[in-house]
């Protein structure tokens, strides 16, 4: 009897020391880190449903709990952007048919593990050209997607396009669980395939995330793009005010200081317990004209101003030095970014020679600047006002809100104008949106035939070589045409904690927090 | 008593129809499309237009305010454009939040200012006096914006004690709790120095004194007694104002209550949320008029007489 119960208790010891073998060599994997990761946030998070919303702050809390087919690298000297992400690869099959395959090893977080399926992704794509959906623009050129079998779909656009593919890195077109829409459940797209899952959101003042235990990438490699979060939550919180940020972050309420304001990087500088991270941006911030709008539908004059403004001064009061001048249309870091043209450096001799050539030898031109009153915009106006003041332009300020701003821009009613364009994916974004005959986002109100046969080819060539050809064309010719001048792209600036790791972040700010943890 | 009060809530209607008259007709002056804002930079036209249709956005403005009336009819105040969001229950979450604050900075502010106010009055033109009107003064002037951030980089920054914004737990309340309050409390100080003032005059505190009451008897039995009614008033003035018009503090603590929520809320042209929450706004003011004007009932037995009549 002792025997047995000798051998029981020996058992018992193997078993144990076993499993703690185990469990040491999944703690050996896990770095120490804190809990919770805290990211204090500029903006409000105000929409979860991922078709209902285009909202950056929302789309970076998404990207933790829910995946999309391809994954968009923040590499802008990869070969390609574009990484595999649920869909494994794809193809043309002709012009207009995409055969895509799906990963065979994912399931939904819901509890059940149901698995995400051809039927999911179908249903995902439906949903967001459907009624209601306010994301059908991410799929232009869309037309249907089928199931060929459980793990492969069949998409079908219009006509082909060099990016259309691309659209499907898109936040907002994150894989979503059909059987949850279909069960009646209250708030179906919380449920998603991510490594962290929703578990509280009140507005205004948290939006908490845990890791998923039973997360289907859990046995994937630390490195890889679906490997399992490291910090066991990530909380974001809302910090609307930019002093009150820094202030936190200083403080030690929050790991992750978004957009901190350039006016108090000093102090977070000499903070020893935080890092001011600083790299090449995508925000391209320029000054335009509405080229339909007499006198500014004169080309020479348009150059002329281009000539007068003093760039380095606007990136000194805009952003304190902490950004790239720049002189083509296109965003950093986008496909074939070409800055290599003469453009219109300043030059107030060639500005007046100009002034002459387009009948103004004397000036005598009064104008309206029309901005933004949120950011550096009204900083960036005073000095662009007294660069055209001498050559002979009389500008009167017009600052006004966002959404004014915008309806005004839509309608034409302004002359001059600030704004920016943020885009690090799709040059069709820019060139379309920006330049094309008739596009709602044209504020240039620009319209030139040769133009859009050139954003056409960019978008459908495909050689490409032909297509970075008519890419540095397109560039070159709008840069002299001048319906915009392109002043600066901004830096990206994120203060955080000395022990953050594992952070992805982009150029645009649309950053991964997935893998990141503060380390103990 | 409740014929009155049954009165002061049908003076409401009036009140809704014309504040949510305004306000329609305020957001329907200024410029910028709500339904541009919804469908984002990239949507064509073609898109923004059905969102206009689908929200009725295209209808004539009367015809647009006779739907959202006859929704608030059936207690549906509609839905946030931004968020998707019943309005109500939107506002609803957001009123606790604001109501601790304002609470709490009242609580505060008259902690303080009831025996500054007293004090000051009963020194009336000593040192003791000046210090009080001093501090008054600079509580009056001083934007809550600024002292806010002061007492974040003292207490927060410097001192570590307490969380510089955020809603997490008590010790997140204080320092909003303090700025709001600060500046009631520096209004509240005036007004109860200068209702003092007027009562400690009257013939009815010298007899009690020359009755043989204690001091302290006089001044708080006799005295405040009678001086309450214009520090209630002013009390119920602030309240009523903290809760509606706390954007400043809400913004620099990233407290989300009802002023952050409004703010947000007009720069994104939100105007159902806007309306809805400017209504209940207005509501929860006329409440709190109705309830500083029973409060006076209590304390003054002349006011108390006369509902007793007019019942």
């Amino acid at each position: 009897m002792n025997k047995r119960v000798l051998a029981m208790l020996l058992c018992l010891v193997m078993v144990l020391s076993v499993m703690s073998i185990g469990a040491t060599a999944y703690a050996e994997d896990v770095p120490a880190h804190k809990d919770t990761l805290i990211i204090g946030t500029a903006a409000d998070i105000n929409n979860l449903n991922l078709q209902q919303q285009q909202d950056a702050t929302n789309n970076i809390i998404l990207k933790n709990t829910h995946q999309t087919l391809l994954f968009f690298n923040n590499d802008p000297n990869a070969a390609t952007r574009f990484d595999p992400g649920l869909a494994t690869d794809w193809e043309f099959t002709d012009d207009t048919h995409i055969i895509m395959h799906l990963r065979d090893d994912v399931y939904f977080n819901d509890g059940e593990k149901t698995p995400m399926t051809a039927d999911d992704v179908k249903f995902t794509l439906d949903m967001a050209v459907g009624e209601g959906s306010k994301v059908a623009g991410n799929l232009a050129g869309f037309v249907s997607c089928s199931v060929v079998d459980e793990h492969t779909v069949e998409i079908e656009i219009e006509t082909y396009n060099n990016e259309f593919i691309y659209s499907l890195a898109s936040v907002p077109l994150s894989v979503q669980s059909k059987k949850a829409w279909e069960s009646g459940m209250d708030e179906p797209w919380f449920i998603g395939t991510g490594p962290y899952k929703f578990v509280k959101w009140e507005e205004g003042v948290v939006c908490r995330l845990e890791k998923v235990a039973d997360y289907w990438g859990n046995n994937l490699p630390a490195g890889d793009i679906f490997a399992p979060g490291v910090s066991d939550a990530i909380e974001f919180r809302p910090y609307l005010e930019a002093s009150s940020r820094v202030i936190a972050l200083q403080n030690g309420e929050i790991d992750v200081c978004i957009d901190p304001p350039m006016n108090e990087l000093q102090y977070l500088e000499e903070d020893k317990n935080v890092t001011v991270y600083e790299q090449t941006g995508t925000r391209l911030f320029y000054f335009a004209f509405n080229t339909q709008k007499a006198p500014w539908d004169n080309e020479k004059l348009r150059q002329a101003v281009a000539c007068a403004i003093n760039r380095d001064d606007v990136l000194t009061v805009a952003v304190d030095g902490k950004g790239t001048l720049q002189k083509t249309i296109l965003n950093r870091g986008l496909w074939g970014f070409y800055d290599d043209m003469e453009g219109f450096n300043y030059d107030l001799d060639r500005a007046k020679a100009l002034m002459a050539e387009a009948g103004y030898p004397d000036g005598g031109i009064s104008t309206t600047l029309t901005y933004s009153t949120s950011g550096a915009y009204a900083n960036i106006a005073t000095v662009i006002q007294d660069n055209l003041s001498k050559i002979g332009i009389t500008v009167t300020l017009n600052p006004m809100e966002d959404a004014t701003l915008k309806e005004t821009c839509v309608n034409g009613d302004q002359e001059l104008y600030l704004w920016r364009w943020n885009e690090d994916s799709k040059v069709d974004f820019v060139y379309r949106d920006l330049y094309y005959t008739g596009s709602t986002s044209n504020y240039h109100h620009y319209s030139d035939p040769h133009a859009d046969e050139l954003i056409d080819k960019v978008a459908t060539e495909k050689d490409q070589d032909a297509r970075m050809a008519a890419g540095i064309e397109l560039q070159e010719y709008l840069v002299n045409a001048c319906p915009q001048v392109p002043l600066y792209i901004a830096n990206l600036v994120i203060a955080f904690n000395k022990d953050l790791q594992g952070q992805y972040f982009y150029g645009g700010g649309n950053h991964n927090w997935s893998h990141a943890y503060i380390a103990k | 008593m409740l014929k009155y009060i049954g009165k002061r809530l049908l003076m409401l209607i009036p009140v809704i129809l014309v504040t949510s008259f305004l306000i329609f007709w305020a957001m329907s002056l200024t410029g910028g499309d709500p339904a541009r804002q919804i469908a984002g930079d990239r949507a064509t036209e073609a898109e923004v237009e059905a969102i206009r249709e689908e929200m009725g956005l295209n209808d004539p403005f009367l015809v647009r305010y006779g739907n959202y009336m006859k929704g608030m009819l059936t207690g549906d105040m509609g839905k946030s454009y931004v968020t998707n969001k019943d309005v109500f229950r939107t506002f609803m979450e957001k009123l606790p939040n604001t109501l601790m604050l304002g609470g709490a900075a009242v609580l505060i502010a008259i902690i303080v200012s009831l025996p500054l106010g007293i004090y000051t009055a009963i020194h009336q033109n000593t040192w003791k006096d000046t210090a009080g009107m001093v501090f008054a003064l600079f509580g009056t002037s001083m934007p809550n914006f600024w002292l806010g951030l002061m007492l974040i980089i003292l207490f927060s920054l410097k001192l570590h004690w307490l969380p510089s914004g955020g809603k997490n737990g008590f010790a997140s309340l204080i320092l909003p709790a303090l700025t709001v309050g600060f500046g009631l409390a520096a209004l509240i100080t005036r007004t109860t120095r200068s209702s003092m003032l007027d009562v400690i005059r009257q013939d009815y505190m010298t007899t009690a004194r020359a009755k043989g009451c204690s001091e302290k008897r006089v001044i708080f039995r006799h005295g405040l007694k009678n001086a309450l009614i214009p520090i209630i008033t002013a009390i119920g003035l602030q309240m009523s104002l903290v809760i509606t018009g706390s954007v400043l503090a809400e913004t620099v603590f990233s407290w989300p209550g009802i002023g952050r929520l409004v703010y947000d809320s007009i720069s994104k042209r939100d105007t159902p949320m806007v309306t809805g929450s400017i209504i209940m706004c207005s509501v929860l003011m006329c409440i709190i008029n109705l309830v500083v004007d029973l409060i006076y009932a209590f304390f003054d037995p002349r006011i108390k007489a006369q509902y007793s009549k007019k019942r």
